[in-house]
């Protein structure tokens, strides 16, 4: 299982296809699900965003993903694999900020704690993001819906 | 004792600073008392406080070199 988590930048469809070739190894897998979260370019008024600034308290994020893999592991006893990769840094909208791959023997299995590990990380990961916009302005985002 | 405090997300545009060193700390008690008169305006926002990346629920006793963060509701994703 992959051990970091955070990334600096946006998840490249590089990282993306490095770890599904690597999952393919293993033969016990019938089914993965994956969750891949995107930058939107939402409108607030007359501004538009144009990136994610991410910032993470880093130790914790490790111990929160570690303790959130252990959970669904004990949960889902056909899962064989979670990989968690959230973005640091600045993320343009249309980039990729976070994926969660999770494999198991069977697909419902799969997307059921795909499902929650995603739901996990929302409520868990000490992570925050500020919108930029295209005229350089900035804004915290507050509330975890997206 | 000496704390190291870490500020995070928004918070970080209220203190100006993402950490800062606490010297001859005596208690939890007395480390917010000092941070509250330096950022005044921190009680303003809604946080979550961590001691050494663990939330607390209630006042937490101090050892040297502990890491305090002041956390501002999670958004990741």
């Amino acid at each position: 299982m992959a051990k970091t988590t955070l990334i600096k930048g946006p998840v490249t469809h590089e990282l993306i296809s490095s770890r599904m070739r690597l999952l393919g190894e293993n033969r016990e897998i019938g089914g993965h699900s994956i969750f891949l979260g995107q930058v939107r370019a939402d409108i607030k008024g007359i501004r538009k965003v144009k990136a994610i600034e991410y910032s993470a308290y880093e130790e914790m994020v490790n111990r929160e993903a570690e303790s959130i893999k252990q959970k669904i592991l004990s949960e889902y006893n056909d899962v064989r694999s979670i990989d968690i990769f959230h973005s640091t840094g600045v993320v343009m909208a249309g980039e990729i900020s976070l994926m969660v791959l999770v494999s198991a023997g069977h697909r419902q299995h799969a997307m059921a704690a795909c499902d929650k590990t995603v739901e996990m990380i929302k409520e868990k990961l000490p992570v925050w993001k500020k919108e930029i916009f295209e005229d350089n302005s900035h804004e915290w985002k507050r509330e975890n819906l997206a | 004792m000496e704390i190291r405090v870490l500020f995070f997300g928004v918070l970080t545009e209220v203190t100006q600073t993402m950490f800062k060193h606490y010297r001859d700390v005596n208690s939890f008690g007395d480390l917010m008392h000092r941070i509250q008169d330096d950022f005044p305006e921190l009680v303003h926002f809604d946080y979550r406080i961590a001691v050494n990346s663990e939330i607390i629920n209630e006042d937490p006793e101090l050892k040297n070199m502990d890491e305090v963060a002041f956390m501002p509701p999670f958004a990741g994703g």
